[in-house]
């Protein structure tokens, strides 16, 4: 029996800043044993925990797709003892991980359809790695059209710029950024992800949606994708319930008779709409 | 009024010593808790009900899960488990008993178990003596148990004095019974001489999960929870609370993870770093408690969370009754 | 006054408060849900103060219950729940002209656990109050005991048990018993230091870090506790003993000089730990330094948290002056 508590070593291989304030940055881990690389299975979606022992441990979507050759990409806001010590770390330093938990994006639903993402600050990081993974060349056949909305407070805190910049100039997928507030250089969008969806023209019917993003963008964000037509059904939200265990046994990020760490963190919205409203 | 355990009980102890490392109810500082117990004469059998349950053997209050004194070793090393000798938890109350088979389909169970539990719990026999008498605040029967209840527990006692008729309920229950010459008596414990003792009506619980999941954006919450203090006294003290946190601490180069007790009641239990917290006051902590025990386990475990064994009732300190509450939505057939 | 005169006295005025709109609650006591509780009580409407009740049983300090409430509140308040109101007020926690103080007198709280352990944990179905006996059912038969018996730890040494603020008083004063200052607290210190730190390390090992005391104490108010920071971390959490000890050195500290021993922490204690042994001392030192009892003077101002820059004291600036001054700080 695998003790679930013990974590796998993994090396720092690059620790770079997303946001201007630098107070977000993202960690390229990768598996100094092949066996554990070998082993480690995942989807979209999923998150893993991240420890340094004798500091702490803290639950982070993987940002990083599956194809991505056993490198795995964190990315992490700096908002207390643990992401502190994560933000400090140097590539070569060792860090800890468990995972890969939850149950990630439905894949197989997903196939031959048309995709909407729609993310805002960090919680974006899941959807990044889904955008990655199905606009790899070699799976991008598989999925209709591709929409991308992701949202920042301000173009300083925009994450990803690199993906951002390559999708922008690929004609397979549609994407819309947007900030809360623009600054005098900026020339996008501005207004909320709500707001940059109510400006989408999709064809629901084909259309799945997949949002992650803090509390309050959810909230917001399910009114409006309904009434672009897309159904409960096809609408996939991932929720930042704090998590510790990861493994459904510590019981702090239960809602209603589920668990977010086993029984999520994605769930369809039909059935979230049967659990109590804590989400929103 | 409460009587000593009969003689039975005793020599039974006695033999359990020789062949098991035994903890049984102990008074400390005028209060009784689980703990070893070197001779018969140390167990407070007749004290009533344990202060703190036993829940502390199979889950304790702090364990450490790794350590490790090496720079750059972020797996650890997990405590050495010891030698893992039989270990036999002694004259329980049926409610606790029933606790542990709580913690045995969450701890234990579930796709991944958790080795730490299993660990302390695979050495574990469990040995229950029936109730005979109940308290003010006992309410086992309510949540589906009762005072003679034989879940969670190996052997079964029912204490007649000189001697004492033994439940055999499981493998482990045979093989320590084998181990003491207790032979199991097939009329057993289920045939209780003497009345069983009332411990409070059994509850539709069923009704009670339906009308907790229709009210759960109730204003009653804010009403019930008004005189809430957020203490943790009513988990901890809970032998069915299972909620944990986990640690990290760093002392003279030796660096270690743990898990601790937590608690529902204490805002930390869900306020996220950023400082956004989905359950902001007392009245959705207190009804993710009595939720969690009343529907969610019911949903995810098949019975509740709570056993009725009243020591929330009994101490908490601003007398916040779990089974006013829950009557409260069974009340007057509407809702509450 | 008798006690049943006392019950009806508070309802009457309750309901005459809230009736004619001088204030939008009261919080008082009811019945607990068995024998020997009483609950704190939160009632909002005339026809609801037939809920209140007055006993041997109201042991909470209800100063507790006042601060983060909007309105006008009254409050019935034992003397050691009108002492925190008084220590509130001057922190500026609570507004004098805001609360209506129906103080009660008080002849000390009786101990449930202690009547329990009395009568042999024979399940208490009943009790009734007579000329200062606890008149009990037990097992079903009669018992009467002494109220002065079961007293809990801290009511059999105070000495206030008239209400220090009052708007309406209620009964009459209750007869203050001379109790000299701080005899447990010179038994204790007189003990070998190695006794001492036995007993103090006694007590916290039983402490479960549930946070009643701090949680029901009316002086613990800070918006986020120092032991519950998770960055910095200033105590562990874990079994560390001495993280356990932190906590209680730590909290007796911001109590100096505040706490107004009302007992309301170790009566909700589930475990029964000793917190006297750290607080009195605490208390006795600001006594005897600064002349100083909580929660007794509305106009004194408290020695700890009063800063002035006339202060004669002015050891905090010359560090050679403070060496003498014997308080260990």
């Amino acid at each position: 029996m695998r003790n679930p508590f013990v974590p796998i070593p993994m090396t720092v291989e690059r620790n770079r800043v997303e946001t201007v304030d630098g107070g977000i940055r993202t960690l390229t881990l990768s598996f100094p044993a092949d066996a554990d690389r070998g082993a480690f299975d995942f989807v979209p979606g999923q998150f893993a925990e991240l420890s340094i022992l004798g500091v702490g441990e803290a639950p982070f979507g993987i940002a990083s797709s599956p194809a991505e050759g056993g490198l795995l990409d964190f990315t992490i806001s700096r908002v207390g003892r643990v992401t502190t010590a994560l933000h400090h770390l140097e590539p070569g330093e060792s860090v800890g991980l468990r995972g890969p938990l939850g149950n990630g994006y439905p894949m197989s639903e997903l196939e031959g359809g048309d995709l909407l993402l729609a993310g805002g600050g960090f919680g974006f990081s899941t959807l990044r790695a889904l955008a990655r993974f199905v606009l790899k060349q070699s799976n991008r056949s598989r999925f209709g059209d591709i929409t991308v909305v992701f949202g920042a407070r301000s173009p300083g805190l925009l994450l990803y710029r690199d993906d951002l910049e390559e999708w922008g100039e690929r004609r397979d997928v549609r994407l819309a950024v947007t900030v809360d507030r623009g600054d005098g250089s900026w020339t996008g969008l501005t207004g909320t992800v709500p707001d940059a969806l109510r400006r989408l023209d999709i064809d629901a019917g084909r259309t799945t949606a997949l949002v992650c993003g803090p509390p309050a963008m959810i909230r917001h964000t399910i009114p409006v994708l309904a009434g672009l037509g897309v159904a409960p059904e096809r609408t996939h939200v991932s929720l930042e319930m704090k998590m510790k265990c990861g493994i459904g046994k510590c019981g702090r990020c239960s809602i209603g008779g589920r668990y977010v760490c086993t029984d999520g963190p994605v769930f369809r919205l039909a059935d979230l709409e049967n659990l109590p409203g804590e989400f929103r | 009024m409460r009587r000593p355990p009969g003689r039975g009980i005793t020599d039974l102890v006695e033999r359990l010593l020789t062949v098991a490392e035994v903890y049984a109810p102990v008074e400390r500082d005028q209060s009784v808790v689980f703990d070893r117990i070197e001779s018969a004469r140390e167990a407070a059998i007749d004290r009533g009900p344990a202060a703190l349950s036993p829940k502390n053997l199979v889950f304790p209050r702090c364990e450490m899960l790794l350590s490790s004194s090496t720079r750059g070793d972020e797996s650890g090393r997990a405590p050495d488990p010891g030698p893992g000798g039989p270990r036999v938890l002694f004259g329980v109350r049926p409610c606790d008993a029933r606790a542990i088979a709580l913690l045995d389909r969450i701890l234990g169970g579930g796709e991944k178990t958790d080795s730490y539990y299993i660990r302390r719990r695979e050495s574990l026999v469990v040995i229950s003596i029936g109730c005979t008498e109940s308290l003010e605040t006992c309410f086992c029967e309510t949540t589906g148990g009762g005072p003679r209840s034989t879940e969670g527990s190996d052997i079964l006692l029912e204490d007649l004095g000189d001697r004492c008729e033994a439940s055999i309920i499981t493998e482990k229950g045979v093989w320590l019974a084998g181990q003491i010459g207790l032979e199991h008596d097939p009329a057993g414990a289920r045939t209780p001489r003497g009345p069983a003792p009332p411990a409070g009506p059994a509850a539709d619980l069923a009704e009670l999960k339906k009308r907790l999941d229709r009210s759960f954006e109730d204003q009653c919450w804010r009403d019930i929870a008004l005189k809430c203090i957020g203490c943790g006294v009513c988990t901890f003290l809970c032998p069915a609370c299972h909620c944990f946190d986990v640690i990290d601490e760093e002392t003279a180069g030796v660096r270690v993870r743990s898990r601790i007790w937590d608690s529902c009641q204490f805002p930390a239990f869900t306020e996220q770093a950023s400082g956004y917290n989905p359950r902001p006051s007392a009245a959705e902590r207190f009804r993710q408690r009595v939720m969690h025990k009343f529907s969610y386990c019911i949903e995810r475990y098949g019975m509740p969370g709570c056993v009725g064994c009243g020591r929330c009732v009994s101490r908490c300190p601003v007398n916040l009754d779990i089974r006013t509450v829950t009557a409260s939505f069974l009340g007057d057939g509407g809702e509450p | 006054m008798e006690a049943s005169a006392i019950v009806r006295t508070v309802r009457e005025r309750a309901a005459e408060l809230l009736a004619s709109g001088r204030v939008d609650l009261v919080i008082g006591f009811e019945q607990g849900s068995m024998p020997m509780r009483a609950a704190p009580c939160f009632v909002s409407d005339a026809d609801g103060t037939d809920r209140l009740v007055w006993n041997s049983f109201c042991g909470v300090n209800l100063a507790r219950f006042l601060r983060g409430r909007h309105g006008r509140i009254a409050v019935v308040a034992k003397a050691c729940d009108t002492r925190a109101l008084v220590e509130l007020i001057k922190e500026n926690q609570l507004c004098r002209t805001d609360m209506v103080v129906i103080g009660v007198p008080c002849a000390g709280m009786v101990d449930s656990a202690a009547v329990e352990e009395i009568t042999g944990h024979a399940g208490i179905t009943g009790v009734e109050e007579a000329d200062g006996r606890l008149l009990l059912t037990a097992g079903g038969s009669p018992v009467s005991l002494p109220r002065e018996d079961v007293l809990c730890r801290s009511c059999r040494r105070c000495s206030t048990r008239n209400p220090v603020i009052c708007d309406i008083a209620v009964g009459e004063r209750a007869p203050e018993p001379e109790i000299p200052g701080f005899l447990d607290v010179d038994q204790f210190a007189a003990l070998p230091s190695e006794e001492r730190r036995t007993r103090i390390e006694a007590e916290m090992k039983r402490c479960i870090r549930c946070n009643a005391c701090r949680n029901v104490c009316p002086m613990c108010y800070c918006v986020r506790c120092f032991a519950d920071d998770a960055f910095p971390q200033w105590v562990g959490r874990g079994g560390d003993p001495g993280s356990v000890m932190s906590f209680h050195l730590v909290r007796a500290l911001h109590l100096a000089g505040r706490c107004v021993e009302c007992g309301a922490c170790e009566r909700a204690c589930p475990t029964g730990v000793d917190l006297g042994i750290l607080n009195r001392r605490m208390s006795a030192d600001v006594y005897r330094h600064f002349g100083y009892r909580p929660g007794m003077a509305p106009e004194i101002p408290s020695p700890l948290s009063t800063f002035s820059p006339g202060d004669p004291e002015d050891f905090m600036l010359e560090p050679d002056r403070g060496r003498s001054c014997g308080c260990g700080g």
